[in-house]
């Protein structure tokens, strides 16, 4: 049995098959980087992975249990939670609040009385770095800090899957890294992450395993490198052309390198 | 040396019990209820009648601001509560059991019953649309009720009031005062966040953890419940019910106008809210009674353009004098 199986998913809107039979397997404790250029289908596949949308075909287990049969207000019970790439803050909370009404309802959260909810809040502030802004109405928030918020308040559900849908999009270099030292140190306490990103420094660097969807397909699978050095990854990201101009390219150099030599 | 500190100030005091609004305005609502207590012993009937009105508007204003207010659900019909309320007196009153103190328990029971099986169906619709459902409800069972003549049908009920009429002002009261303490206790408990939850962003709150048709529908059952207990103890007070006065479109749009004057989505708003309207109509009904309801018109245009979110915002940070020029500004006033 494995940990969480994406199976066969496809997914359709009417006439868009915006995911067809997408298939991996995500291990305990490590970190699956989902690339793709925009309109693969990765924010539809996190929706599929967190219960918000049911798949037209396949499956999605966790725990041997399949999430599309599973309520969407309890799947974050079984271990998983999200952000969404689109902040949804509840804009009249504090921050503190916003985080709270996770750590009231989520996993754990049956068993924290009121002011315990708060006093996890506040911890998991302190690790997002918003302690700062504790106490303030989420409407007020930067867009970074509001990208913080949205972890924070999936931390609150004290996940063992964390699905994390563009939060490092709008950063500037050094909260990337910021965000990372996030990721790393959450990987580390033994969460799971899925990682949706487009800045392909920071997903290289924090992935163990990589996962391509162009066009709702699955293209590519496998360690970082391994898949950026795919000839279908370069294809669906610059374009088949350029793969050919790059290989006649090469023929050419080759061609001039061995005539060099001769 | 001048070092720049970067201690930004909270916005506004928070923490437990967030989301009950001002404190302040809490404990005077509070110390007026408990001198409301005395208004009887002045024995005089146009003030017990005043009183008992601000009691009754006020249930009925906190009940609309726990689905309307705190979960975010407008709804137009809140008064079919507070007509089954009054209906459950009259039909108790009618097979011989004319007595206060039994009709309130058993109209609470009757709302909650009635929330419950609406509430699932009409709870899935969202803004504009539950809106009208729930005006749509209030005019049908109104219409129901008209037409069914083991209820008085079109004739209306009269009820035979006891000696010790003061009875139905301390009924009042309890129910007014049962219902602040119930807001009270939802707004600094996890209920009251799921709540607040739903009303800001309800796909965030399921993925959260919150089960958004539950608490839907736990609000909407508690918010009929106060205003059925309100209409349950108006039907003894006045003595004389028929659909009209049970379902009327006063009692419907008295309760929103006062949670929007007072401060929604807080706890001493919806009093507070219930008293000043009152006094506002009081006075325009006593200095102008041709076109005391033009006045009361622009009075609700005023509250809405200037206090879209009512008195009690004004002591925010973001209220306050440039709070109202904001608003102005914003309405291009």
């Amino acid at each position: 049995m494995s940990f969480l199986e994406i199976r066969g998913v496809g997914m359709r809107f009417g006439g868009l098959q915006a995911l067809d039979d997408v298939s991996f397997r995500v291990e305990r404790g490590s970190v699956v980087g989902l690339i793709g250029p925009n309109g693969s289908g990765k924010t539809t596949l996190m929706n599929v992975i967190s219960g918000v949308y049911k798949p037209t075909a396949g499956s999605v287990t966790f725990a041997d249990k399949t999430i599309a049969n599973v309520p969407t207000h309890q799947v974050c019970r079984l271990g998983i939670a999200r952000t969404f790439q689109i902040v949804k803050p509840f804009a009249s909370l504090t921050v503190r609040e916003n985080v709270a009404v996770g750590a009231m309802y989520g996993r754990d959260g049956a068993k924290r009385t009121t002011a315990q909810a708060f006093d996890h809040a506040s911890e998991l502030l302190e690790i997002v770095s918003l302690a700062r802004v504790a106490d303030r109405p989420a409407s007020d928030l930067t867009i970074p800090d509001r990208k913080r918020l949205e972890v924070a308040k999936a931390l609150a559900l004290d996940p063992d899957v964390l699905l994390l849908d563009e939060v490092m999009a709008g950063l500037n270099a050094s909260e990337v890294d910021e965000a990372l030292a996030l990721l790393r140190s959450l990987s580390e306490r033994g969460v799971t992450l899925i990682v949706v990103e487009h800045l392909m420094k920071a997903i290289m660097a924090v992935s163990t395993t990589i996962v391509v969807l162009a066009e709702g397909k699955k293209i590519a699978e496998g360690a970082p490198l391994e898949v950026t050095q795919s000839r279908a990854v370069i294809e669906a990201y610059l374009g088949a052309r350029y793969v050919k101009r790059q290989e006649a390219a090469r023929a050419v150099a080759d061609a001039r390198a061995a005539e060099g030599a001769r | 040396m001048a070092v720049a500190t970067a201690t930004a100030p909270p916005a506004r005091r928070v923490g437990l019990g967030g989301i009950t609004g001002s404190p302040l305005a809490l404990k005077v609502v509070v110390g007026l209820l408990v001198l409301a207590l005395a208004v009887p012993l002045l024995h005089n009937g146009y003030y017990e009648n005043l009183f008992r009105g601000i009691l009754m508007f006020s249930a009925m204003a906190l009940g609309w601001n726990l689905i309307g207010g705190y979960t975010g659900y407008v709804s137009f019909g809140n008064v079919v509560f507070f007509g089954l309320g009054a209906y459950t007196s009259a039909t108790l009153a009618s097979h011989g059991i004319e007595n206060v103190w039994v009709a309130v328990p058993l109209a609470i029971v009757v709302a909650a019953m009635f929330a419950v099986a609406l509430g699932v169906p009409i709870l899935r619709l969202k803004g504009h649309y539950f809106g009208i459902a729930t005006l749509g409800i209030a005019l049908a069972v109104q219409e129901i009720v008209a037409n069914v003549d083991a209820l008085g049908g079109g004739t209306g009920v009269t009820l035979h009031q006891a000696a010790w009429y003061s009875q139905y002002y301390y009924a009042m009261w309890l129910v007014c005062a049962g219902s602040l303490l119930v807001t009270w206790f939802i707004a600094r408990s996890k209920f009251g966040y799921a709540l607040v939850a739903i009303r800001e962003n309800e796909d965030a709150a399921a993925v959260l953890g919150v089960n958004a048709t539950y608490f839907k529908v736990a609000a909407w059952a508690i918010s009929g419940m106060m205003a059925a207990a309100a209409g349950a103890v108006f039907a003894f007070s006045t003595g004389f019910i028929d659909p009209p006065s049970a379902f009327s479109v006063d009692n419907n749009v008295f309760p929103i106008v006062m949670v929007l004057l007072g401060g929604i989505g807080t706890v001493a708003g919806p009093v507070v809210g219930a008293i000043l309207l009152t006094a506002i109509n009081e006075t325009l009904w006593s200095h102008f009674p041709q076109i005391h309801t033009l006045f009361f018109g622009a009075v609700i245009v005023i509250v809405v353009l200037f206090l879209p979110r009512g008195l009690l915002y004004l002591q925010n940070a973001r209220g306050g004098l440039r709070g109202m020029i904001d608003s102005l500004s914003a309405y291009r006033v």
